[in-house]
């Protein structure tokens, strides 16, 4: 076989390769227009308003882990404290942080030392002491360090309510994010994890620790990210969730069944990626047990977190998840196209597989091969236009459609010019924001492969909402 | 030749299929603001009409000459909004309008759609406006496969409130979904009295009180209780004598006491007998809301429980018994027992009477004696913490010396700081939650409904060997 042959055989092995990741996206595009569609006309009857004056609502348990926040954990406790929830109360994990994060709660809230037990049902770090509030439904945990793994899982152990939520201390949650996320929980007993939707707040005005108006940042890279996490969630998440095979819920924002979720061994203490890894945990231990169950992915609670708005902190980010996902994958190999275990096997696991994990090499191969090829006369321009189309124009179609979703059914972004940015963002987005993505995965294949398992130095700061969001 | 101009088509397809989204994605907000617009003018025109029937009580001709689609897009949202707002003639009024312009019959008919949102929206007026008559065919939509529509069918009924409405309702208890069934209570609580007897009616139904319609039956039983249903107190005491499930019988002891009713002492110390912790910890928390003075000795008992949860409910029941309860707080905290003594003095702090104890240090005579014996068992059980703040936050005079000498003899006669000798004490603190009804929280909380098995052994260190394996360090805790 000539290298020509060769060349050709890849390209085409990688035409297809486009053609079929974004055939599924579409496919999962149509099953989320379906779900969202129906779950906006069901928010007119599902009276929330009355759930939240119930006096039968399960209660919940809101898990912050915290470390080195003094800065801004008082006034994300506060915020949270305001959400609206019937009953609810807020575990707040202080994993060994070296300021002063365990004195500004105390001071902040009048905290005393408690005797209160914890249920040492999941393994974690020494905890030191429990700290009650005497007039808030509020307790801090203060452990060694140990990870945000580590700390979820010692808040989970300290929670008194049967459903928690796992949130990131410098989340921005709507007021009834909260009762929107509990809701197919307390529908069905069979949903055993639910995730929410987590939105950009670059560029939205914050006040008093809500969102009061949702704009579009200035900084194009976060504007990227919008466009990104909206077909993310809107398009592939609900899509997976439809079919049950959803193996990520943001570790920024889900909601548990605490027995199932402990019974499950709680989060992983060694990955990067253990919001996905336990999710997909979860997935097999039940699917193992043979028993009915659900995870869920809602779109209307939202958290708003701030995104990376500089390519540094954006790339950093990036490489943690492809490791995450590549070490869950690759933990959890042995459901792979095994119908023991269902659509997780035989749909969502070769998804990851040959679309996430591998997919950057693919792409990358494709994209340096077809010009190539073009240049040295194996291709003729028809092959090249329709690699770009399969590649590019398809992409396009489902980001723009992602857009299109959002503002038929959930228009969050009040301001036209917002909707109309964002629709030029979802064509822009394909041409270059994607395929630098796709570059840091790959090089995020490499440093997994150097066994780099450290979440990378001065990981949060970008995240930080007092660093770049207004507070007026 | 042909392929070219097939790539071209593709091309082309892609552009303009793209530049349509793009632009139907703007026009869909368009589509959005004209339609809102559309229905304000509507209203607009409508609204003045409908008002001025309302205040003649004669049926405007305006209204009746309304084509069927417009008083089924706006009047009957416009009926609906007044009638949630007013009472009595007017309201009848609306109902009687709502009959007479045919919109009870027409929804009648589409409560059969097959269409769910417009069976929904038809249920959901039908409550408003559609009376007794709308009764039977609602309580058919309580099957209704889809859950929200359900839920819509009991606030639908809730609000009719006839006594066949509510007879439904309870039935519909036993509703696989939990959304439903806490829907229903909710809705049964708000109807108030006459739920009482058809919720007593469906506890006493039941033969044997049996596993499989738990659910329903906590739920009645948590709804009887919240109602204060003295009329059910027959029906409760079997229930928490008999029932299987742990949460049912835990319940029924909760809803005793909210009924507070002295009689059913005997049964709420039966429940302080019971094998599992949350039984007994809600048959605490009942006598706490009874309030007999006889039952002190019993909870005294139970503050040295081996759960927390019940030590803890144990400790605030008697904190709630006046001055004899404070007594046997006192005691408690004079006790051999040292988790009785860690949550006693922990309630004392939190009740103030640790405080008001501190300002008696320096009165002359008896009250200044067994001030002093008090203060000094709160320091030897530890609560160092909070009396050293007390100590730092009095004015100078004879009590902050009194308690100054009091702190730093338990230092010197131990030989070392307070805070070493801290080490060998259970950390003891504020009361966690202010108000721990949500122990009924126990009720949906699987872990909890097997403590014994599972829970608590790994989960609270039993007492006599547990030193060590304490989940927190050893700090003395106060505030």
């Amino acid at each position: 076989m000539s290298l020509e042959g060769l060349v050709l055989g890849l390209n085409y092995a990688v035409l297809v390769y486009f053609l079929l990741l974004n055939g599924f996206y579409l496919l999962l595009y149509a099953l989320s227009f379906v779900e969202i569609s129906r779950y906006a006309r069901r928010d007119a009857y599902t009276g929330l308003s009355e759930l939240f004056t119930s006096n039968y609502a399960p209660p919940v348990s809101l898990i912050v882990p915290a470390y080195n926040e003094e800065a801004t954990i008082a006034a994300s406790v506060r915020s949270f404290l305001a959400l609206r929830y019937p009953l609810f109360e807020i575990v707040v994990v202080n994993d060994g942080s070296k300021d002063r994060t365990v004195e500004v709660l105390r001071e902040e809230f009048g905290l005393s030392e408690s005797d209160q037990p914890v249920r040492v049902q999941l393994k974690t770090q020494p905890i030191r002491t429990v700290y009650t509030s005497p007039a808030e439904r509020m307790i801090l945990v203060d452990k060694e360090n140990g990870g945000k793994a580590d700390a979820l899982n010692a808040g989970i152990c300290a929670a008194n309510y049967p459903f928690v939520c796992c949130i990131d201390a410098d989340l921005i949650l709507e007021e009834d994010a909260l009762l929107r996320i509990a809701r197919p929980m307390i529908e069905s007993s069979r949903v055993v994890a639910c995730g929410g939707m987590i939105r950009v707040a670059n560029g939205c005005e914050v006040d008093s620790g809500r969102v009061a108006k949702i704009r579009t940042p200035r900084e194009p890279i976060a504007t990227f990210q919008i466009v990104e996490y909206l077909r993310a969630f809107l398009a592939g998440r609900t899509g997976f969730s439809v079919l049950n095979c959803l193996l990520i819920i943001s570790g920024a924002f889900g909601m548990f069944r605490r027995q199932d979720f402990i019974e499950a061994g709680g989060y992983a203490h060694d990955t990067v990626g253990e919001d996905m890894e336990v999710v997909t945990r979860i997935h097999r231990t039940l699917r193992e047990k043979g028993e009915p169950y659900r995870i869920s992915f809602v779109p209307d609670p939202v958290g708003w977190t701030e995104v990376p708005a500089n390519l540094r902190v954006l790339r950093r980010q990036r490489d943690r998840w492809h490791r995450g996902l590549m070490d869950t994958l690759l933990r959890h190999r042995k459901m792979l196209l095994n119908p023991r275990y269902g659509t997780v096997g035989m749909l969502a696991m070769p998804y990851f597989f040959l679309f996430e994990f591998l997919g950057p090499v693919v792409e990358i191969l494709g994209y340096v091969a077809v010009p190539l090829s073009l240049w040295f006369g194996f291709l003729d321009v028809e092959f090249a236009v329709a690699f770009f189309l399969a590649a590019v124009g398809l992409g396009t179609v489902i980001s723009v459609a992602a857009i299109f979703l959002e503002e038929l059914r959930l228009h969050r972004y009040p301001r036209w010019l917002d909707v109309v940015k964002l629709t030029l963002y979802s064509v822009l987005e394909n041409f270059g924001y994607r395929q630098l993505n796709t570059v840091w995965r790959a090089l995020a294949i490499i440093s997994f492969l150097r066994k780099n398992q450290s979440w990378g130095a001065m990981e949060r700061q970008g995240f930080d909402p007092a660093k770049t969001t207004k507070k007026s | 030749m042909s392929s070219i101009s097939f790539i071209n088509l593709v091309t082309v397809v892609m552009a303009l299929l793209v530049m349509l989204m793009m632009a139907v994605t703007v026009s869909a907000k368009a589509v959005r603001y004209l339609r809102a617009s559309w229905y304000e003018r509507h209203y607009k025109r409508i609204e003045p009409a409908l008002e001025k029937s309302i205040l003649t009580g004669e049926n405007q001709p305006e209204l009746l000459q309304l084509p069927p689609w417009q008083r089924d897009l706006f009047l009957s949202r416009l009926i609906v909004e007044r009638i949630a707002l007013l009472r009595g003639s007017g309201q009848e009024f609306l109902m009687r309008l709502a009959a007479d312009l045919g919109l009870v019959d027409e929804y009648l008919k589409t409560l059969e759609s097959r269409r769910r949102w417009r069976r929904a929206r038809a249920g959901q007026s039908l409550g408003y406006f559609g009376g007794e008559r709308a009764v039977e065919p609602l309580g058919k939509l309580l099957s209704d496969e889809d859950e929200t529509i359900r839920a819509v069918a009991a606030r639908a009924l809730a609000r009719i409130g006839s006594d066949e409405a509510v007879r439904l309702l309870v039935r519909t208890l036993d509703d696989p979904s939990e959304l439903t069934r806490l829907r229903v209570a909710e809705n049964l609580e708000r109807l108030g009295q006459s739920a009482i007897g058809p919720l007593v009616d469906s506890l006493e139904d039941t033969v044997t009180l049996d596993a499989e319609r738990s659910h329903g039956q906590i739920t009645a039983v948590r709804v009887l209780g919240n109602l204060r249903a003295a009329g059910a107190r027959g029906v409760l005491r079997r229930v928490a004598c008999d029932g299987k499930e742990v949460d049912l019988r835990a319940q029924a002891m909760l809803a005793l006491g909210r009924i507070g009713d002295p009689e059913d002492v005997p049964v709420l110390l039966e429940g302080t007998k019971d094998g599992s912790w949350p039984v007994r910890a809600q048959a605490a928390n009942a006598l706490g809301m009874v309030g007999e003075v006889s039952t002190i000795p019993t909870l005294k008992d139970l503050a040295a429980d081996e759960e927390w949860w019940v030590r803890l409910n144990a400790c605030k029941a008697l904190a709630n018994m006046g001055p004899e309860g404070e007594k046997a707080l006192l005691e408690l905290l004079q006790g051999d027992d040292r988790y009785a003594r860690d949550r006693a003095a922990a309630t004392l702090e939190i009740q103030g009477i640790t405080r008001r104890m501190v300002r008696q240090l320096a009165k002359p005579g008896k009250r200044g004696e067994r001030a002093r014996t008090i203060v000094g068992a709160a320091i030897r059980s530890g609560a160092t913490k909070y009396l050293g703040g007390l100590a730092e936050a009095l004015p100078e005079g004879e009590e902050r010396r009194i308690l100054r000498e009091m702190l730093g003899a338990a230092e010197t006669v131990n030989g070392r700081p307070v805070g070493a000798e801290a080490e060998q004490m259970e950390p003891i603190g504020a009361e966690p939650k202010a108000e721990r009804e949500d122990a009924e929280s126990v009720k949906v909380e699987p872990t909890s409904a097997e403590p014994l098995a599972a829970g608590s052994a790994d989960v609270e260190p039993r007492r006599p060997e547990l030193e060590e394996q304490r989940p927190h360090g050893p700090q003395v805790g106060g505030r």
